[in-house]
């Protein structure tokens, strides 16, 4: 596998991750406003996992739901900042949103820069998305920066960011419940 | 009802509509309360029998149809809310007589979702016969109501079109997927032949009086059962109603539902009506302290 298959696959597991930890607020959410806002971010980081993983998928002669899906826990590559489970802390939530699109703006900039046109394309595309969850993001981060628990979450989930490679119990769990009806019936297409 | 109740009254049924500036009896806004309120309730209790699957969908197409139907369902609660907000009524109150169990949720969403058949056959014929009523909707008395519906109707028609499709999947798949969609149906068809309610005649609902609903109970249900059944039976799969036939005169015939069971849900007696409600008044609890940052930042 090249770096560049390896740091596509490590976005995409991020996204996928979080796309389903954002979704969790759905419903339950302190505002319905909010409800709305996680679950169309949590749609799009599905979106750009899906978009991803075919990129990855080509170049490994296989397909989006199977590296998304079919993988064994251990080969996935996402930070453990995706992987807690934080509902019901929004304070914590909002400190993982603001730091992991922070660190995000970052690495699709330097997607974007790729030698490899469609690869730039891509994530041009997927920056104009991430644009409106950095806005999103940055609005929570003023409306929060007095509370102290958001100050406290902020200093604990940090160090996170940059771990991979290490999953939490968490993420065994998420794994085994995120792929039981795929795993249900073999053979099966769904 | 005095005279200028009276005129209301024969405006509204003459196919009138009203705004929220105008006048209107207070009867008539009391029972818009009403059923604006448990519509809205309804579209956010129906986030959670669904909400654990976006996480077990099979396939990341599935994945981002089901988040994009539960969002969608959470915006309709959203909307629906704001125009019960205009009536009189704020959201937190709503809220608060939700998880008092004060106020009430339709019946299909006190049920538990057992696998992912369930999970299409909640899609497609929960929102088919939602769609029934909220289209009926469209020609509501109250403006501001009639007008919201035409985004809802549109956005469900697409959660019926997805419904359909993992069904549809399910059905040409193996053995075992085909009985998980027929054991759905079995759990659900009871559920939705209560949905649309008892069949009083139209005149003697309050709701049909006020032109709130432009059709009766029944014939939603004559509507669902004519539109689907038929679908439902090309796909191979039985209808758990030995009774179930359309007579010459084009009316379906079916065993009574059970309107005992109807009852006992709506009223918070379902299979999930507590757990459901309980993780609402939890996680409300948990982050009562945005709100209130969020309020004071407004103040």
């Amino acid at each position: 596998m090249t770096d560049q298959v390896q740091k596509i696959l490590e976005i995409a597991d991020d996204e996928l991750i979080l796309g389903w930890r954002n979704s969790e607020w759905t419903g339950i959410a302190p505002l319905l406003e909010e409800d709305v806002a996680f679950s169309s971010i949590a749609q799009n980081e599905i979106g750009h996992a899906r978009a991803l993983y075919e990129r990855a998928a080509q170049e490994l002669g296989t397909t989006a739901d199977e590296l998304a899906f079919d993988r064994s826990p251990e080969e996935y590559r996402c930070s453990r900042l995706v992987q807690l489970r934080l509902v019901p802390d929004w304070a914590a939530t909002i400190a993982r949103h603001y730091l992991y699109e922070t660190a995000d703006e970052e690495r699709i900039g330097v997607l974007k820069q790729s030698e490899d046109a469609e690869l730039a394309g891509l994530a041009a595309k997927i920056d104009r998305e991430e644009a409106y969850h950095r806005m999103h993001a940055q609005m929570w981060f003023e409306r929060l920066h007095d509370e102290p628990r958001f100050k406290a979450a902020l200093d604990e989930l940090q160090p996170l960011l940059d771990v991979r490679g290490e999953h939490t119990p968490e993420f065994a769990t998420l794994w085994e419940e995120m792929t039981s009806v795929r795993r249900s019936l073999a053979g099966a297409t769904w | 009802m005095d005279a200028k109740e009276q005129e209301f009254l024969d405006y509204v049924q003459g196919g009138g509509q009203v705004e929220t500036e105008d006048w209107m009896p207070d009867e008539y806004r009391a029972k818009l309360i009403k059923f604006i309120e448990m519509h809205g309730n309804s579209e956010l209790m129906g986030v959670l029998p669904e909400r654990e699957w976006i996480l077990r969908a099979p396939t990341l197409q599935r994945k981002l149809a089901l988040t994009a139907k539960v969002q969608d369902e959470v915006g309709h609660s959203q909307l629906i809310y704001r125009v019960v907000e205009d009536l009189g009524k704020p959201r937190e109150r709503c809220l608060d007589d939700l998880i008092s169990g004060k106020s009430k949720f339709h019946n299909v969403f006190h049920y538990p979702t057992k696998t992912w058949g369930d999970v299409g056959v909640i899609a497609w014929l929960v929102d088919a016969a939602a769609i029934i009523s909220q289209k009926a909707l469209l020609k509501c008395s109250y403006a501001p109501y009639a007008r919201i519906m035409k985004k809802i109707c549109w956005e469900e028609s697409f959660h019926i079109l997805h419904g359909r499709d993992v069904v549809l999947t399910m059905m040409l798949g193996t053995d075992e997927q085909r009985e998980l969609v027929q054991e759905a149906l079995d759990r659900w068809w009871g559920p939705l032949m209560q949905f649309h309610g008892n069949p009083i005649s139209r005149e003697e609902d309050p709701m049909y009086v006020w032109r709130i609903k432009s059709q009766g109970n029944e014939e939603a249900r004559q509507q669902f059962l004519d539109g689907y059944v038929p679908q439902i039976w090309e796909l191979g799969l039985t209808v758990p109603d030995p009774k179930l036939r359309k007579n010459e005169d084009d009316v379906w015939k079916y065993s009574e539902p059970d309107w005992d069971e109807l009852k006992r849900v709506v009223t918070g007696h379902g299979p999930k009506t507590a757990e459901r409600l309980e993780l609402r008044r939890t996680s409300r609890e948990e982050t009562a302290w945005v709100r209130r940052a969020v309020l004071a930042e407004a103040a």
